[in-house]
């Protein structure tokens, strides 16, 4: 035992922070307390035809209660959507339907279930906690003019990923993301995800996000226009009567 | 030599034929075996594929269909999977970890684009009030409860448990759909080496268009082989009987081999300079390798049986083999000529194949004269043979057989042409009995894996043959998707029909589920925003690509998919008119509706078969007619010429109709083989009837006509005997052309012997004094 704290300890002078120790300093990385923005999610498939939708969205504990408002297509025009994520059981979801006049609960099973048709998941857009994956250090690389550390991430089996692994490009300086490859169950990999983010306060704010799924040739291209944090939004908003008053 | 030389023929044409030969045996073996070997190389790019969709021309209404929706909604051809135990309930969990098992292994597989079953089915549900979304099995290992929870499921959504589970619950339905519609076969290969392990504890039936047509190159590959074999038996045993003779037997095998390689290679070049559909080998084609061995060893026997006969006189190889040439180059290449003109003549079909199979036996049977006329006698001239020998010094039994068989003939002319315009009358009589069918499953015998399969599909699931409406127009319009589900019922009220489902279906569903799952909800919504925003909910959790093979993109194209059991072809015209008819009186015409699906190619191919048979006669009849009017230089023999034709043609599709023998893409080219191999034998009688009318006097002209002409035309129809290798094959339709193509042989020989005899008989006047002239 001591020998291998020894043998740990050595390597990690040796090579500097592991795989985990990264990890760490992104999970611990300040992050804004509440955020709104106007997001523009462009979808493109295989053949080309694309699709756009505009929404507002007001977040708050890092996408912990997030509520968005559907502005474009016309036809979404009105259409809203709560999400408040829970520990202890399972993700509330309401969406309120204009021409029904009715709010309706909305449940999903999948961790892998597409988010609003995107090529984004659930699990693309939730938190990754520390504690459910092992991080694997690979060799530094260079993207973009941009020095990153480089992590193979594998989701634990507890975790029931629709993942078996995650290669992840993040910036030293910074400590974003700048790219990241997802590989599905049999190894193969299905998506490909594209970063860029701008300084906004003491935060590095995300501004655009590109994911192409390889295996179905689709794309998301997902930009946020308009971004405010630490606006101090209310708690209160969070609640299933706001989804049918649209912010102006 | 120079002296004989120009004593060769009095033709300078035969004269340089009968030169090369003799004069230059080796030169001529060495150019015939390197452009043999040339176009025998293009056997690399032969290939095998018996895409029924392929058959169609591009600008046709229902290939466009069916090509747009193709690449709209990816490939619609699909291999179904049915597996369980009959009458024992499928819903376990070992047949669901099965099913599990399989449909990862699938789609795990670089050539599947979709797996459609239960253990990827996505759920959608009203779960204490909450609109939930999810995959209807869990996981692989399921409880028993787990296992009622899926049954009651599909008992509370029966159109997505009819495209999943057999109507008595013994049987799961898988449907694996390919990438694209090429390499079938491999695709077909694949499902099945997937399968068959996994499901190793199940009884397993395979079906659908893409399992058919993935099948069809190894049996075509295994039929053309064992074809082959009954058909070099056949022409061996035929050809031992005749000519006594294992050199010549071989030496006429040797213009056979060299004939199909050639013909075989040549289809394969054109394939591969033209990438034309029309020079795929299909089943179709099937019957072309023993077609062409039939007419290349009638080339070949002819001349070995003559050059035995003249060697029996003239004792000398050289003179014999010179003499055999002169007479017989004339009318070697007019049968050639003819029997080329009426496989040309199938470039007029609308069905793509055709079109290849003319064009490539053309080249064969043009590679084999060639052969005949020169290689033949340059290798006859090279051997010594043996004068004394008793192929050569004797008749054959085979001969005098056919002597006395043509002294019958000749004694009671008038009582077999009674016989014959009888028979000529009962065939016209039967031409209205003749059905047309080109459902692939009956083309293979009963009791046959696969047509056991084809009809285990048919009779116990919800049958395979598609029908698919694309429509155009706002696929959210509350009204286009309310005429969706009245065409659907519609299309329901048919018997055969067991499902349909479309986008439709879907909105009805998640409307019931929206207004907590109440069953009076599960119908069109009646605005445009509702159903918006019925979909806007479900892409919060769904898969976008849940509804690809039922919507596009933008919600710009829809598609109603029906599955149907074996139709009848009265009964596909009859609802496929009923379908056009509900559609233009029902829809707005705002919607642009098109109607495919392999029951509409049906219909098609059936209107195309009966044009490609109705032209090729036609055609035909009339190419030969001009051809023979041509060469014997008068419009009288042209058409005497085809008498015996015609009659053989309304006899064989007369015989079709009593038998039952259907009409189909692949017995449809039965006329222009009957019309270019009958022909030989008014050839040989016209040419003969005209060498002796310049010598014999009129009164005898006709029984010595006969008396001369007659073993020609009897030792050309027996050796077309070998057309009943096909009888040999695993198709129906191939074996009823080997059966037919007998009887046809029978009867234009005989034909020509009284038919034409007398008729020339009666005009002799007429065409002695003109031919005279």
């Amino acid at each position: 035992m001591k020998i291998s704290i020894i043998v740990i300890t050595f390597l990690s002078i040796l090579f500097g922070q592991t795989g985990f120790e990264i990890a760490k300093m992104v999970d611990e990385k300040p992050s804004p307390i509440d955020m709104s923005n106007m997001t523009k999610m462009v979808l493109t498939n295989s053949k080309g035809k694309s699709r756009t939708n505009i929404m507002v969205s007001k977040s708050t504990g890092g996408n912990e209660k997030q509520i968005i408002w559907f502005m474009e297509p016309k036809d979404d025009k009105g259409v809203a959507f709560l999400k408040i994520e829970h520990d202890d059981k399972d993700d509330e979801m309401r969406m309120w339907l204009p021409a029904f006049k009715k709010v309706r609960r909305i449940s999903s099973k999948k961790k892998g279930d597409s988010f609003m048709g995107s090529d984004m998941s659930y699990e693309d857009l939730s938190n990754r906690e520390l504690n459910e994956n092992e991080y694997n250090r690979l060799k530094d690389e260079t993207v973009n003019g941009i020095e990153c550390y480089v992590l193979e991430i594998i989701p634990k089996k507890e975790l029931k990923s629709s993942y078996t692994k995650h290669i992840s490009w993040i910036a030293k300086n910074g400590l974003y993301g700048v790219k990241e490859e997802s590989f599905d169950k049999r190894g193969i990999l299905l998506k490909k995800k594209e970063y860029t983010f701008q300084k906004l306060q003491e935060y590095f704010i995300i501004d655009r996000v590109f994911v192409e799924n390889v295996q179905k040739q689709h794309s998301t291209e997902v930009t946020f226009l308009d971004v405010k944090v630490d606006s101090g939004i209310d708690d209160g908003l969070f609640h299933e009567k706001n989804l049918k008053r649209m912010p102006r | 030599m120079t002296g004989y030389n120009s004593k060769y023929s009095d033709h300078p044409i035969r004269r340089w034929f009968i030169q090369q030969s003799v004069d230059h045996p080796w030169r001529t073996i060495l150019l015939s075996l390197i452009v043999t070997i040339i176009m025998a190389s293009g056997i690399r790019f032969f290939t095998i594929d018996d895409d029924v969709m392929k058959m169609l021309p591009k600008n046709m209404d229902s290939r466009i269909a069916w090509d747009a929706v193709q690449e709209e909604f990816g490939s619609t051809d699909v291999i179904f999977i049915a597996f369980g135990e009959k009458g024992k309930s499928i819903f376990h969990s070992k047949a669901l970890a099965a099913l599990w098992d399989l449909m990862e292994e699938m789609e795990s597989n670089d050539l599947v684009e979709e797996v459609i079953c239960i253990s990827n089915a996505t759920r959608i549900d009203n779960v204490d009030g909450f609109m939930e979304v999810g995959d209807l099995q869990l996981e692989r290992r399921l409880t028993e409860s787990d296992v009622e929870y899926i049954r009651k499921y599909l008992n509370r959504n029966l159109s997505i448990k009819k495209r999943l589970v057999s109507e008595n619950e013994d049987y799961f339905i898988v449907m694996v759909q390919p990438y694209n519609s090429e390499g079938m076969d491999i695709f077909r290969n694949t499902v099945v080496s997937i399968s068959d392990p996994i499901l190793k504890d199940f009884e397993i039936h395979y079906g659908g268009q893409a399992y058919i047509t993935g099948t069809m190159p190894a049996l075509i590959r295994e039929d053309v082989q064992s074809l082959m074999k009954a058909g070099m038996l056949i022409m061996v045993f035929i050809l031992l009987m005749n000519l006594r003779s294992v050199p010549g037997v071989a030496m006429v095998m040797m213009v056979i081999g060299l004939s199909l390689l050639s013909m075989l290679g040549f289809m394969g070049w054109i394939l591969k300079l033209t990438g034309s559909d029309r020079f795929l080998f299909t089943m179709a084609n099937t019957s072309m390798p023993i077609i062409l061995l039939t007419i290349a060893n009638s080339d070949g026997v002819h001349v070995v049986t003559k050059f035995f006969k003249e060697l029996r006189y003239k004792k000398e190889i050289q003179p014999a083999v010179v003499s055999t040439m002169d007479s017989l180059l004339i009318p070697i290449f007019l049968t050639s000529i003819t029997t080329i003109a009426a496989f040309l003549t199938m470039i007029t079909s609308p069905l793509e194949p055709m079109i290849g199979y003319g064009v490539t036996m053309a080249a064969g049977i043009t590679w084999a004269w060639f052969l005949s006329s020169l290689m033949l006698p340059a290798v006859i001239s090279l051997k010594k043979w043996d004068v004394e020998s008793k192929a050569i010094s004797q008749q054959s039994a085979f001969e005098k057989g056919i002597d006395k068989l043509g002294k019958v003939v000749l004694t009671h002319p008038k009582y077999v042409f009674s016989v014959g315009a009888l028979f000529v009358i009962i065939g016209v009589l039967g031409l209205i009995k003749v059905t047309v069918d080109v459902n692939l499953s009956s083309f293979f015998k009963p009791g046959t894996e696969i047509r056991n399969s084809l009809d285990f599909m048919d009779e116990e699931m919800t049958g395979t043959t598609d029908i698919r409406v694309r429509l155009a127009g706002d696929i959210k319009d509350p009204e286009i998707l309310t005429d969706m589900i009245n065409l659907q019922d519609f299309i329901e009220k048919d018997e055969k029909v067991s499902i349909s489902y479309s986008i439709a279906n879907v909105v009805e569903q998640m409307h019931r589920i929206v207004m907590d799952d109440d069953p009076a909800y599960e119908i069109i919504p009646d605005t445009r925003e509702k159903v918006n925003n019925l979909f806007t909910m479900y892409s919060m959790s769904g898969d976008p690509d849940d509804f690809s093979g039922m919507v596009d993109y933008d919600y710009e194209v829809g598609l109603i998919t029906s599955l149907s059991k074996v139709m009848s072809t009265d009964e596909i015209f009859f609802f496929v008119e009923n379908m056009d008819m509900f559609i233009e009186n029902n829809f707005d015409s705002s919607i642009k509706t098109t109607v495919t699906g392999m029951i509409v190619v049906f219909r098609d191919l059936v209107i195309m078969i009966v044009k490609s048979a109705i032209f090729s006669i036609i055609f035909s009849l009339v190419v030969i007619g001009i051809i023979a009017s041509i060469f014997f230089k008068r419009i009288l023999w042209g058409a005497l010429a085809v008498i015996p034709l015609s009659s053989a043609v309304i006899m064989n599709f007369g015989f079709m109709g009593y038998f039952g023998i259907e009409l189909s893409h692949i017995t449809a080219i039965l006329s222009s083989i009957i019309i270019g191999v009958g022909v030989d034998f008014a050839i040989h009688y016209i040419a003969q009837f005209r060498r002796l009318s310049r010598t014999i006097s009129s009164d005898k002209l006709s029984r010595e006509v006969i008396d001369d002409v007659g073993y020609a035309i009897i030792l050309d129809a027996g050796s077309n005997m070998g057309f009943g290798a096909l009888l040999f094959s695993a198709f129906l339709p191939i074996q009823y052309i080997g059966g037919l193509m007998v009887f046809a042989m029978v009867s234009t020989s005989l034909g020509t012997l009284t038919v034409l005899s007398a008729l020339a008989e009666l005009l002799k006047k007429r065409l002695i004094g003109k031919g005279k002239g």
